[in-house]
């Protein structure tokens, strides 16, 4: 633990900071005496307008980890990063509001593992219940745990303090006003972190001299790695070659992997952002939750990523050390800067966001950026709570443990689970303080049962042949073949062990990520494979019982009744092209 | 009876950013002559500046959640056809209770 903080507060900040935290309590206590059954709990009463779904649905997905991570990535890879949301997310989030959410909404399910269940069985249910519930106490408590050791580095507090006190937050405003409460919170928090960091990139962007200015000065950096000059503030330009990018990856890996397999695995099934949409007013609300929250993601780059990219070559003030532009090198427990293999400084990425926020910010709006960061934090908690509580209840609790109990028993069970939830990611987020490893470890075996799952739910949706049986031994077999092709591959540079290479070693790829891609691709193709073939020597259901549930067996939803401006595909093609735009703009 | 007929998120959001906009304009104008302090803001005062930009935006949201009190958040949710058959089903599965 460092002794010195890296910077000290005004008063003028700790009073911004107050005054955040009394308007979301007080949001969760004005909300109080609405959540009367468990439908108001869980699902809002499904009665809420889309742009505050749509803004809560990306909120959610805003947690600290992505505002510091993408930050990081940003002075990592450079552009690049804008990947993560022009290839890896609008696409697959324009499908799910345009062809998924007529039946995730008009199934009626309260969750998704439910609809594996109306449209499967319980075991597949049950499966992805139980991973998915892991998996959200697990996410939550590392970003704890990353955010209690970011604010003692910081500003000196104390790492117990931080911890609690967030999550004792966002305990009282979700316990009293359930997923109402979290959803409200989270569209406050988007304001907050769009005003938090929107003045920190103008101010950045002032100082290196605007795009040409941070181009030029990137280009320096990149020279001197023995890259091509555009590297950092080209997203396309140099992907056909993965030695070129600081990245290592080629451009199919990318599309296919990203893209296409973990893009729409996470932004189609993940009940963590699908809950927002579900408690969406009406059909068309609904669909198009995800299209408005897509307008803002398609900008989030700027906001997240150029601060990382400015904080590389800003070179007023100073890093101190070994680091380079404000940020820091990775530092050795005697005090030195940790070198690389071929003897150059790791630098510390995680710091560059908060370094910007620091050396930028006077008192005043530095109590501003801190909000924010501390907004951005509790919205990805608070999001993966309620879906924790959700899924625990609905379809863990309800189809296993107990039964045929009243409303008012299961709106209890939710409470419980609220409070279980938080204690759980608490622990969760020391078990990561003490043993790095097994987060490695836990991390990587999600990553493991993620990959396949957009093969089931597509096979689900939109082939009515498709079994449970098939559904089941696909996902399993996606997740062995994920861990396979894991294990007998390893990034370039490593050792083997958590990064790969357990089983023997037949691959090496030029990087993490490009391995990270093609796993993916394996698992999916896997489950893709192994469901069709299951599902044509299993038994199917009686066409009659996935009314609501498949493509050919649903009446589309029809939009005659509204005026063309507020049909969902015309706002899903705007968006697709918008993002086009941008990429051809970076490209 | 659901969470948003209770309260329209306009107002807490508009509230906050109002304090926010105050609170940042006024500790501005207490600093404006500190050139030391404003060095790092490249001798921007961001905090008057942007604090009006909070301000304002505080106020439209006041304004917008004020306007339409009661009226625009008052409509019950509505079901789709296709909505209320599955949810029929859904009762006549069990999975409700």
């Amino acid at each position: 633990m460092p002794s010195t903080p890296v910077t000290h507060l005004a008063l003028i900040d700790y009073v911004i900071m107050a005054v955040y935290f009394v308007a979301v309590l007080g949001v969760g206590w004005g909300l109080r005496r609405l959540t009367r059954t468990s439908t108001d709990f869980f699902l809002s009463g499904r009665s809420l307008a889309p742009w505050i779904t749509g803004l809560a649905f990306i909120s959610a997905n805003l947690g600290a980890q992505e505002v510091i991570g993408m930050g990081a990535s940003g002075a990592k890879y450079g552009i690049f990063t804008s990947h993560f949301y022009w290839v890896g997310a609008i696409p697959a989030m324009v499908f799910v509001g345009l062809f998924m959410m007529p039946f995730y909404y008009g199934s009626r399910a309260r969750s998704v593992p439910e609809y594996l269940r109306l449209r499967f069985d319980e075991k597949t249910r049950t499966l992805n219940a139980v991973s998915f519930a892991v998996m959200t106490v697990f996410s939550s408590g590392v970003s704890m745990y990353a955010m209690g050791k970011l604010l003692n580095l910081l500003l000196g507090w104390s790492f117990d303090a931080s911890i609690l006190v967030s999550a004792l937050i966002v305990l009282f405003y979700v316990l009293l006003g359930g997923l109402t409460s979290a959803i409200y919170n989270e569209v406050l928090q988007f304001f907050l972190i769009v005003f938090g960091f929107a003045p920190l990139v103008g101010l950045g962007m002032r100082a290196v001299g605007g795009w040409q200015g941070l181009s030029a000065r990137l280009a320096e950096v990149a020279t001197a790695r023995n890259l091509p000059a555009t590297a950092y503030t080209h997203a396309w330009t140099n992907l056909a070659d993965a030695s070129r990018n600081p990245v290592g990856v080629e451009w199919f890996g990318l599309v296919m992997g990203l893209g296409f397999v973990l893009s729409f695995g996470y932004w189609c099934t993940d009940f963590l952002v699908v809950q927002r949409a579900m408690a969406a007013e009406s059909m068309t609300a609904a669909r198009r939750t995800p299209l408005i929250a897509a307008v803002p993601k398609m900008l989030f780059p700027f906001l997240v990523i150029l601060p990382g990219m400015i904080a590389l070559v800003l070179t007023t003030g100073s890093a101190g050390g070994a680091g380079q532009g404000l940020v820091p090198a990775k530092l050795a427990a005697d005090g030195r800067p940790l070198l690389d293999s071929a003897g150059r400084v790791l630098l510390d990425y995680d710091l560059a966001t908060p370094m910007m926020l620091v050396h930028l910010f006077p008192s005043g709006m530095l109590g501003l950026g801190l909000t924010a960061l501390l907004a951005s934090f509790m919205s990805g908690m608070a999001g993966n709570v309620t879906a924790f509580n959700t899924v625990w209840t609905y379809d863990i609790y309800q189809s296993h443990i107990r039964r045929g109990a009243s409303d008012a028993h299961y709106l209890w069970m939710g409470r419980v689970a609220t409070v279980g939830g938080i204690v759980l990611a608490v622990a969760a987020a020391y078990v990561a303080g003490a043993f790095n490893n097994i987060m490695d470890l836990l991390q990587l075996v999600f990553a493991f049962v993620n990959a396949p799952l957009f093969a089931t739910f597509a096979l689900g949706m939109f082939w009515r042949r498709t079994t449970g049986h098939g559904a089941f031994l696909g996902l399993l077999s996606g997740t062995a073949a994920a861990a396979v092709h894991h294990g007998l591959t390893l990034p370039a540079g490593m050792r083997a062990g958590v990064k790969g290479g357990y089983l023997g070693l037949v691959h090496v790829f030029p990087s993490e990520l490009a391995q990270t891609f093609w796993t993916a691709i394996v698992a999916w193709v896997t489950c893709f494979v192994v469901t069709i073939v299951v599902s044509v020597v299993t038994r199917p259901r009686d066409p009659e019982e996935l009314r609501g549930l498949v493509y050919s067996l649903t009446p589309r939803p029809s939009d005659h009744a509204l005026s063309w401006v507020a049909r969902p595909w015309v706002l899903g093609v705007v968006v697709l092209v918008l993002t086009l735009a941008l990429n051809l703009v970076f490209f | 009876m659901s969470g948003a007929t209770g309260l329209d998120i306009r107002l807490p959001i508009g509230a906050l950013f109002t304090v926010l906009g105050l609170l940042l304009t006024g500790y501005g104008l207490a600093t404006a002559g500190n050139a030391e302090q404003y060095a790092r803001s490249l001798s921007v005062n961001l905090n008057l500046w942007w604090g009006l930009v909070l301000l304002a935006f505080g106020l439209l949201f006041l304004w917008l959640g004020t306007r339409t009190r009661g009226k625009a958040s008052a409509h019950p949710a509505t079901d789709t056809a296709e909505g209320s058959k599955t949810e029929s089903r859904e009762h006549e599965l069990g999975l409700e209770r």
